[in-house]
């Protein structure tokens, strides 16, 4: 049902008028959120729009490109820590100091591609995985990093000092839209790039690695790329994450988190854009919200309090929350290995032919 | 031109959304209504600090006494325990959620500087009281924050007593330290090096370890050679198990000395294999089984109420953070606000219940400076060497 007849169609922003309407009702209700959601809210949209950055370039590594990275908090800590530093420590204005910390972030992700290039599956898991262990430790090392208590960071001024020009974002609204507009940035970026020669050239990778480099795809270049592509995006997402907390420790970006991340990515689906989307906003929700307040949810609360009193520990409950993810996680690659875009493809085939 | 007036266009639009975007936000609801006052905490119930977490349950264990008892002048306190894996990021989203969405009166305890680091500005600008941080950092009490009350002995002070009671108790004269390279660490050297100075004496071996170091040998054999009758210990759980293995095999029996954060010794005890007995510790709460009035209370209502926990020192130190807002409760009485309970608190002058003596003024928000000498007997049972200790070196009350 999704034929394409030639390359312009299937670049298309929107594909049709139905889609470019709905789009337009999504931008519309992201952009008037604030003035109807409580405030609580919306510092969680401002956390699932960051992981939503970072699924999207993981996706573009893991889902596209196959390679897998256990190392991504690394790189959030590197675009974390380098936007605060270079603006406390050289007052270098927000636009430029996010852009150069994630282009730092991408560098280093060109050097964790280089291994890449003779390593597979999980020895590549494990090179990634110490990347990210190493970067936490180095940072945490470094007393002009704070060492291990950690950063306070500067405010959010989008404005150049140097000029005169000062605009400090300091409510959690003014930092939800200067985070959707990058979101939504990045996401057609990223949109964009799998459109390209060179996302074809990932997606080649991926399905053969032999068979892309015989059509002539210069593996050295396009599995560093995808790296660097992707630590780019974990940077951008790192610099706005560190503004959504205010202050953040080493042991912020620890291997858990690079874990997790995998899991959006996984949950919501491999190789596609809306997946990392769809995974990012999941996951995040069930981690900082819901499964964190299980407890005082009607009926089902209670239900959860007597089956943790019976059956687990003291802490049971909190306990729950990382089985139910990796129950999640378990289900969705048994059941729907393509994750929660799978599912939304069926019900679109379903309703399509219907009655069929 | 048209790529330039759709950029022009996108740009104005953004300038006037976040423009909008700066009316003020609404202020969260009230934490307290004519039945309830809700009191929440953060604290590590799974993850890398989850043993920690018994701070948070014990907290609850005065508030359900409490609620036992009929509540507060005909309000119950509804307690939240949030779990926040010791990760700023998510002590921010539950502290958020907890204030917003339910409407929090105060805060007790919660473990960690980072943690609570993360949230400190935000409780100061919605006007929540903060009181008992489960950690001893400098930055919660000075300068002072009017919502946040600090309870816990600084590491500097403790540092300082330890110091003085190894010098005039057990007349040892050689005196190291393993200190963990950061700021709990650096705190507790100062201290030390404090006290050594009034009796013109310094330290033998001054040794920084990396709280992720795993070979100890060099530095224990550094302490060896210095000949260090005594050390002092300001680490962590992990390498301070090192340390004393490490020094067992190569015969060094010194008299080790560590701070109360290692001071919950049957997990000490069982995880240096019997090698934690003799060890000294500071304390900032009373022995396990002490017979004081309030601590045969608690523990009697613990076995009742929460049979499944262990006794331990994490646990009732839940209680120490959470008396002092009972008490400002009590003494407000019908007609609540938090100013009201703010000048409450002001006013303690060595309040003392399981734990040290609790004294604040409105210019000084560091409750304490005392610790308990305590050691580790046979069988990791308690032995109280030394009562409540003040520092008389303490810069920070003069």
């Amino acid at each position: 049902m999704d034929m394409k007849r030639d390359y312009y169609e299937d670049i298309q922003l929107f594909k049709s008028n139905v889609v470019l309407f709905w789009s337009a009702v999504l931008l519309l209700a992201l952009f008037t959120i604030p003035l109807y959601a409580p405030n609580y809210y919306i510092y969680l949209l401002n956390i699932i729009m960051v992981h939503v950055i970072l699924a999207v370039g993981l996706n573009i590594l893991v889902g596209s490109t196959g390679q897998i990275s256990l190392g991504h908090a690394g790189f959030f800590a590197i675009g974390a820590y380098g936007t605060a530093f270079l603006m406390s420590m050289f007052q270098v204005p927000f636009v430029f100091a996010i852009f150069i910390a994630a282009f730092i972030a991408a560098f280093f992700g060109f050097i964790l591609g280089l291994p890449a290039l003779r390593l597979e599956g999980p020895y590549l898991a494990i090179v990634s995985l110490g990347f990210g262990l190493t970067i936490m430790h180095i940072i945490g090392g470094m007393d002009v990093f704070g060492g291990r208590m950690g950063i306070k960071v500067p405010p959010l001024d989008l404005g150049i000092k140097q000029l005169g020009i000062s605009w400090v974002l300091k409510t959690d609204i003014q930092k939800y839209y200067l985070i959707l507009i990058m979101t939504i940035l990045l996401v057609v970026g990223a949109r964009n790039i799998l459109k390209t020669r060179v996302g074809r050239s990932f997606v080649a990778i991926r399905d053969s690695d032999i068979a892309a480099e015989v059509i002539g795809v210069n593996l050295t270049i396009y599995k560093t790329l995808a790296f660097a592509v992707s630590a780019f995006y974990a940077g951008i997402a790192g610099g706005l994450f560190g503004f959504v907390l205010g202050f953040f420790d080493p042991f912020t970006f620890n291997m858990i988190l690079s874990v997790i991340f995998l899991v959006m990515v996984v949950v919501g689906g491999l190789g596609t854009i809306q997946g990392g989307i769809l995974g990012a906003i999941l996951i995040t929700y069930l981690q900082y919200d819901f499964l964190k307040n299980i407890a005082e949810v009607p009926y089902l609360g209670a239900l959860m309090v007597a089956i943790s009193k019976q059956w687990f520990t003291t802490v049971g409950l909190e306990n729950f929350s990382s089985m139910a993810i990796g129950l999640i996680m378990i289900g969705i690659i048994i059941f729907e290995p393509l994750g929660m875009f799978g599912v939304w493809i069926r019900m679109k085939k379903y309703w399509m032919t219907w009655p069929f | 031109m048209k790529f330039r007036n759709k950029a022009l266009f996108s740009f104005i639009a953004v300038l006037a959304v976040l423009s909008i975007a700066s009316v003020t936000q609404a202020a969260p609801p009230v934490g307290f209504d004519d039945n309830e006052i809700r009191i929440g905490q953060w604290g590590p119930q799974t993850g890398p600090a989850a043993p920690w977490g018994s701070v948070a349950r014990g907290s609850k264990l005065l508030f359900d006494i409490v609620n036992e008892e009929g509540g507060i002048h005909g309000r119950k306190i509804k307690y939240f325990i949030r779990d926040d894996m010791y990760n700023p990021a998510q002590t921010a989203a539950v502290v958020k959620e907890l204030v917003e969405r339910q409407g929090i009166f105060a805060f007790v305890g919660g473990v960690g500087s980072a943690t609570g680091m993360a949230v400190k500005d935000y409780l100061a600008a919605n006007k929540i009281l903060w009181i008992g941080p489960a950690a001893a950092d400098k930055d919660f009490a000075f300068p002072v924050d009017p919502y946040l009350f600090a309870v816990y002995p600084l590491y500097k002070d403790e540092g300082s007593i330890l110091t003085k009671y190894i010098v005039d108790k057990l007349k040892m004269k050689k005196i190291g330290i393993l200190y963990q390279n950061d700021a709990y660490g650096k705190d507790g050297l100062e201290g030390v090096k404090d006290r050594l100075a009034t009796y013109k004496m310094s330290l033998v071996a001054e040794i920084p370890v990396e709280p992720t170091e795993k070979d100890l040998a060099s530095q224990i054999l550094r302490l060896k050679n210095s000949g260090a009758e005594a050390v002092l210990m300001y680490l962590t759980p992990t390498p301070a198990v090192i340390a004393l293995k490490t020094a067992a095999t190569v015969g060094f029996k010194p008299q080790w000395v560590s701070s109360n954060t290692l001071s919950d010794y049957p997990l000490m005890f069982k995880i240096t294999g019997g090698l934690w007995e003799g060890v000294i510790t500071g304390a900032f709460g009373e022995i396990p089984d002490s017979m004081n009035p309030l601590m045969v209370k608690y523990r009697e209502a613990a076995k009742r109420l929460t049979p499944e926990e262990r006794w331990g020192i994490f646990y009732s130190a839940g209680i120490v953070f959470a008396d002092p807002i009972v008490e400002a409760l009590k003494k407000v009485g019908r007609n609540l606000s938090t100013e009201a309970v703010m000048k409450a608190l002001n006013s303690f002058k060595n309040y003392q219940t399981i734990g040290p003596k609790i004294t604040w003024t409105e210019k000084q928000h560091q409750g304490t400076d005392s610790v308990l000498i305590q050691k580790c007997g046979p069988g990791a049972s308690y032995i109280t060497l030394q009562d409540w200790t003040t520092n008389d070196l303490a810069t920070w009350k003069k």
